[in-house]
């Protein structure tokens, strides 16, 4: 999360390479405690994925309960906002996923 | 090799409102002056091992602040690396006395972390992460949680193997009178404790501490003097989701593999350990790639009682992160400082008896950077 627009322009150029990318859950977790930015959305869900191209990456699972979630959940990616935006900052955008 | 430790000092953990880092500099370093019997005039060169000082309070150049405190003008370094600040400071330490640079090192660790509210210390201990995972929401709880969850769905360890790590470091801590929570806790409490990132509670978790470690290193070893035999450093990805597993630590393996082969000496040699049990599930990984037991069998080990005061092998004698406290710079000073004075008799109530071999583990971010050294008197 960063304040820098000149940040942001560079990162969002990027954010495209992770679209429309499916894959499976190989471990995720609740949070109940989360950093500044993401106290609102407590509890929330993150997980390590593999791709089908067999890179991984840490993220925040969305759009899910708790009960529906497990080991080898096929999942695919979304854009969402980052984490909280104050009225006068940049909003950040990044990778989720969600179920399929 | 053999680098000698001349004198040590360390101030209490804890949440100290009322010291500044100035003040618990100046205490640990006086100390381990005084425990030294040298004069400062002696010291060739200062180490000091912290990572959020700069963030947290604007402070920076924290290398020639420490000096200035003390008095000295000497080459003086300021380390980051995470949690493992402190001991690569000691490793650093140890690198320029080898190479011929200096007699007598200075190594001071040290943080102040209760000036400032817990979620901004979290997010400031996210810097030893990576952007991947601060864009997750993920924190050090999230990380180490994922790993326990790995750990339990490959190995079967249990929340009850979990928690009983915290019970024996808290056990130990109520024998150190410098330790942060100096009382028992029961398996219960740890697991009804809340919920921070499931499987890992409240308890499971090291706290937020103040505190400094120091000690003074010395190319010379005097008889009867306790003496760094072996110190070993390696780093892996920063990126949990970029390692080969989730359960092993690579970098601690890599790490111990080289101090055991330095120091000619093999796990079962050694006599008790001080280990970065920053969350339970992480010394737990820690008894295996340090090679005390099989992979897989760490929380079994842990619950069986081997690793406490009066088992085969004692692990953080001193309450380890989890009850002595966790002033991440200081950490990996404090660690050192607990195996010289158990292998000198000097621990009182929490004695290692006929002990002559220690190791010391300390890591930075989920296994980014692992620093090893093994003592020996």
């Amino acid at each position: 999360m960063s304040n820098s627009p000149v940040v942001n322009w560079r990162e969002i150029k990027s954010l495209h390479k992770f679209l429309n990318k499916k894959g499976e859950i190989l471990v995720w977790t609740k949070v109940n405690v989360g950093p500044k930015g993401f106290e609102h959305q407590v509890p929330y869900f993150v997980g390590i994925v593999e791709f089908e191209d067999k890179t991984k990456r840490s993220v925040q699972i969305v759009d899910c309960e708790e009960k529906d979630l497990k080991v080898g959940l096929k999942i695919e990616t979304v854009v969402r906002k980052l984490g909280k935006v104050e009225a006068a900052e940049v909003i950040d955008y990044t990778v989720k996923v969600k179920p399929i | 090799m053999k680098i000698g430790i001349a004198g040590v000092g360390i101030t209490k953990f804890g949440e100290l409102w009322g010291k500044s880092l100035e003040d618990l500099i100046i205490d640990a370093a006086n100390q381990a002056l005084i425990d030294s019997k040298l004069d400062k005039s002696k010291i060739d060169a200062l180490f000091i091992g912290n990572m959020l000082y700069g963030k947290l309070s604007n402070q920076d150049h924290l290398g020639a602040f420490a000096a200035s405190l003390l008095g000295i003008n000497v080459p003086a370094f300021r380390i980051e690396a995470a949690c493992a600040s402190g001991g690569l400071a000691v490793h650093l330490a140890i690198q320029s006395i080898l190479a011929g640079s200096y007699e007598n090192v200075l190594v001071i660790g040290a943080e102040k972390m209760t000036d400032y509210p817990s979620s901004e210390i979290s997010l400031g201990l996210m810097g030893a992460g990576s952007e991947e995972e601060r864009h997750a929401g993920l924190t050090f709880p999230g990380l180490y949680a994922l790993m326990a969850k790995a750990h339990i769905q490959k190995y079967g360890t249990t929340k009850e193997q979990l928690a009983a790590t915290a019970v024996k470091n808290h056990y130990h801590a109520s024998l150190n009178s410098n330790a942060q929570y100096p009382f028992e806790i029961s398996i219960e409490k740890v697991l009804k404790s809340g919920s921070i990132v499931e499987p890992l509670t409240l308890l499971d978790s090291s706290p937020i501490t103040d505190g400094a470690a120091a000690i003074i290193l010395s190319k010379s070893v005097k008889p009867d003097q306790v003496y760094i035999a072996a110190s070993a450093v390696s780093s892996d990805n920063l990126n949990l989701s970029s390692r080969e597993t989730l359960t092993e630590l690579k970098a601690t393996q890599i790490a111990a593999k080289k101090a055991y082969t330095q120091a000619k000496v093999s796990p079962s040699d050694i006599d008790l350990a001080e280990v970065h049990d920053c969350f339970t599930i992480a010394e737990i990984l820690a008894m295996e790639d340090l090679g005390f037991c099989k992979k897989g069998q760490g929380g079994k080990f842990i619950e069986q009682g081997t690793t406490r005061l009066g088992g085969k092998l004692p692990v953080n004698t001193s309450g380890g992160l989890k009850a002595c406290g966790h002033p991440v710079g200081a950490t990996g000073v404090k660690q050192i400082l607990e195996i010289a004075q158990q292998l000198k008799g000097l621990s009182g109530k929490r004695q290692v008896k006929k002990a002559s071999v220690g190791l010391t583990q300390n890591v930075g971010g989920t296994g980014a950077t692992s620093v090893v050294h093994i003592l020996k008197i």
